[in-house]
């Protein structure tokens, strides 16, 4: 009772506080949570019209028929292999970008690279897939015009599915290598001066202090960052994969979201897309829990 | 559910608003559906009328017209206001954007929020239609019709009522706009080009590469324009009867109904020619990338010398090609012919779009239906064909004078009126417009004397064969082989597959799915179940 009593009075003295997170408490209830019951329809035969309570049940037939698909297996590589690759480079690339732009001291000049490189940040992947169509058309393409000087015969790079991953991580990493400096530079910004006046005066050159200061400082948003990206391992986005897609390269291109558009959405079975969807999740939440144990017992960095 | 979801679209979409300015991305959901064009009440008041307008919502898809795409508001316009004016109703459009029809559709139905009228796309189980007319959503239609649309019966050709009749009940769903002559693409070559190369018109497959070889030496850069999944580029499947698209089933001689690209024979024949275009340049080597856009300004900029269109554009493209290359001169040709003597393209569905009425708008119907059956009448061509009088067109001794016009603007108005805002029709040609101009008149005499009797019509199945829609990778487009098939052909056009691996592909389509899709297919061509031929 009195435990009670003083938890309310509690409350009543941080009242503001409180309030205050009540959008967002709303916001994750409403948009994260009430959605997810909508995934039960993953385990029925869901009819537009009779709703969540009027649809049969039927136990794991959509799973069964995933992972029965002849195509499963493929669709299933090419999405862990974008996703691995996107790992590598996309997200090790901002790193790598942050430290070198962090060694420009020309201010001015370190400002205009940073504002040429978010730009395409800002281009949607319509756009985008049009400008690297454009570069890498075989007849009029600035790339095939460039190899051509060499004399080799123009490529045909979109119509063959032995580029495709090249171009979409590729594209990826040109829209948004710039942006995802930002959070890097951030927490640059933030290492104590001190700590490299000292170290310049034990004698440590460019190269020991950034091995030795700015890389451990940054180690932290760097764990936080991979662990969040590990999260969505499988969600390479269906936009992006989609505006580069042709018959041509669809056998490297395809992925479980194109798969989902496509078996699911266009030809109405939401059912089966669901469970591919819930299989994706699954696969990506067991991947973070693994990730984050590991990264804690390594690091002591963890995301929970 | 239904309502569940009413709730569930009411809170996302108030929430939306709170959170919309830290733009997050979780709303994304609400936003799409439930943010359609919403009513505006346009001033119907001004003119008194002995009754009531009849006030209903209608979706229409956008097709594509330019003139509706840029319009700020629909509901605004003119010919709209004229259309309400002489039909004593009160429209309220809700435009669905041509690209995402399909997906805007189902999501219309997900969140039932259902217009009075809803504009499908021929036939009743068409997947915009999300399987609302088994379920009830949608008004039957018989006695009404026999009431209030007397003249649709009479105008509307059976066929066509055959595609909106529901099979388990015999009733009909829909007015349908109908298409008399279902053969509506044509070969389409540049006759200027034809007579720099001195050659002859052609008309089979071999004459008709002689003569892409010849645009080829002239330094034509596209001699035959090539389009992503070969659409309207498909002449040369056309001339071997081997589509393989939805309503292009066949029956063979062992008894069984395939689709029709298991024809290996002539199937390898057809795909030979594509193949040899592409060695030899007479399709351009990214064909496989060409979007419906840079198809269109690759001939209308004079860089290509044959192609497949809709003939009904011939006026339009025209105009548009002769602005750039002045020089130049079209013609509606004979499509090349194959083996068999014949060849043209995939007939259409004899449905271009239909109207379902909400079965919650009962009380609206009989006038809803009325305002139908006045899109049959002549003062309704007039306006449709026309526009309003005394601004568009004159009357001069009691008889219509209208001038044709030729920019960009104009002939966008009249795309918009003719084809767009007349919502029940004979959607073959626009009688009096065309026949003003002699493009229009060289249309008119292409659709009734050679289109007519060309082009290749296969058994098709309404609703889809179940097997189909089990296999998205079996399952054809009204106009595209199904994404296996179509993934095989181009391998091989491209040099990646020997031409004799595609019986590999047929060998696969079966074992992935394809035995159930002929069994299913052969038993309903053979109880007459829901196919058409």
């Amino acid at each position: 009772m009195v435990n009670n009593q003083s938890k309310l009075g509690y409350m009543w003295k941080f009242k503001t506080l409180y309030f205050l997170s009540i959008p967002g408490l709303l916001y994750f209830l409403v948009f994260k949570y009430v959605p997810l019951f909508g995934s039960v329809i993953a385990f029925q035969d869901f009819n537009l019209f009779s709703g969540v309570f009027g649809s049969p049940w039927v136990g794991f037939k959509h799973f069964e028929r995933m992972f029965s698909h002849y195509d499963f297996i493929n669709i299933l590589k090419n999405t862990l292999l974008l996703g691995m690759y996107d790992i590598l480079f996309a997200f090790t690339a901002p790193i790598v970008l942050a430290l070198l732009l962090n060694e420009v001291r020309l201010m001015l000049y370190k400002k205009i690279i940073q504002t040429v490189m978010y730009a395409p940040h800002f281009l949607s992947w319509v756009i985008v897939s049009g400008i690297f169509v454009g570069i890498l058309s075989p007849e009029s393409g600035v790339l095939n015009v460039m190899i051509g000087w060499f004399g080799v015969d123009p490529i045909y790079f979109l119509g063959d599915e032995s580029y495709i991953r090249t171009i979409l991580v590729g594209s990826g990493l040109w829209r948004d290598v710039g942006w995802g400096t930002i959070i890097y530079l951030a927490a640059l910004a933030g290492i104590n001066p001190d700590l490299y006046e000292a170290a310049e005066i034990d004698g440590a050159g460019r190269w020991k202090q950034t091995l030795n200061i700015t890389l451990p400082a940054l180690l932290p948003v760097v764990t936080i960052l991979f662990l969040l990206k590990i999260g969505d391992f499988m969600d390479y986005g269906f936009e992006r994969v989609f505006v580069f897609q042709n018959p041509l390269n669809i056998q490297n291109s395809e992925i479980l979201d194109t798969y989902i558009y496509k078996a699911g959405l266009r030809q109405l079975q939401f059912s089966y897309a669901t469970a591919i969807g819930v299989f994706k999740s699954v696969v990506g939440l067991t991947l973070l829990m693994i990730a984050n144990t590991l990264s804690k017992k390594a690091t002591g960095e963890s995301l929970y | 559910m239904t309502r569940f979801l009413t709730r569930a679209g009411v809170l996302l979409t108030t929430f939306a608003l709170l959170v919309a300015c830290s733009g997050n991305n979780g709303g994304n959901e609400g936003g799409n559906a439930t943010t359609a064009p919403t009513a505006t009440n346009n001033g119907a008041g001004t003119v008194d009328e002995k009754k009531d307008p009849v006030k209903f919502s209608i979706s229409m898809r956008t097709l594509n017209v330019a003139y509706v795409e840029k319009h700020p508001d629909i509901n605004e316009d003119k010919y709209v206001k004229k259309l309400e004016e002489l039909t004593n109703s009160d429209l309220d459009i809700r435009l669905i954007p041509h690209n995402e029809y399909q997906d805007k559709m189902v999501q219309m139905f997900a969140t039932n929020d259902i217009p009075d009228v809803v504009q499908g796309s021929g036939g009743l189980s068409g997947a915009e239609l999300a399987g609302g007319v088994a379920n009830g959503v949608f008004l039957p239609l018989n006695d009404l019709l026999e009431e209030h649309g007397k003249d649709l019966l009479a105008f509307i050709p059976e066929a066509a009522w055959d595609r909106m009749t529901d099979d388990k009940t015999g009733n009909i769903y829909g007015i349908p706009e109908v298409l008399t002559n279902p053969s509506r693409r044509a070969t389409w070559i540049r006759t200027d080009l034809l007579e720099k190369a001195g050659k002859e018109i052609p008309t089979t497959v071999e004459e008709t590469l002689e003569v892409l070889r010849a645009f080829k030496e002239l330094g034509v850069e596209q001699p035959f324009a090539g389009r992503q999944n070969f659409k309207y580029a498909d002449t040369f499947f056309g001339a071997y009867d081997v589509f393989g698209y939805l309503n292009q089933f066949k029956l063979f001689p062992d008894g069984q109904v395939k689709p029709s690209f298991f024809d290996s024979e002539n199937m390898k024949k057809a795909i030979q020619v594509y193949k040899t275009m592409y060695d030899e340049g007479l399709i351009s080597k990214e064909f496989a990338t060409v979007e419906s856009s840079d198809f269109r300004s690759n001939i209308t900029s004079g860089k290509v010398g044959m192609w497949s269109m809709n003939a009904n554009e011939l006026p339009i493209w025209g105009a548009q090609l002769k602005n750039n290359v002045p020089d130049a001169e079209i013609a509606l040709i004979p499509s090349p012919v194959g083996p068999d003597g014949s060849g043209g393209y995939a007939h259409y569905n004899p449905v271009t779009r239909s109207y379902l009425i909400n079965a919650e708008a009962k009380d609206k119907a009989a006038d809803i239906v009325k305002y139908f059956n006045w899109m049959v009448s002549e003062e309704a061509e007039l306006f449709f064909s026309y526009g309003i009088e005394g601004e568009d067109y004159q009357v001069v001794n009691g008889e219509p004078k209208f001038e044709v016009p030729t920019d960009t603007e104009g002939t966008d108005k009249m795309r918009y009126l003719n084809y767009w805002l007349w919502m029940v029709q004979d959607t073959t040609y626009n009688k009096m417009v065309s026949s003003l101009s002699d493009s229009g008149l060289q249309m008119i005499d292409a659709f009734d004397n050679m289109l007519s009797k060309e082009g290749r019509r296969g058994i098709e199945f309404d609703p889809r064969l179940e097997a189909l829609i089990q296999n998205p990778d079996l399952n054809p487009k009204s106009d595209e082989m199904p994404p296996l098939v179509l993934e095989k052909v181009l391998r091989i056009v491209y040099g990646k597959d020997s031409l004799d691996s595609f019986d590999q592909v047929l060998e696969e389509y079966l074992s992935k799915g394809g035995n159930d899709v002929i069994k299913e297919a052969t038993e309903r061509y053979n109880s007459k179940e829901n196919s058409f031929e």
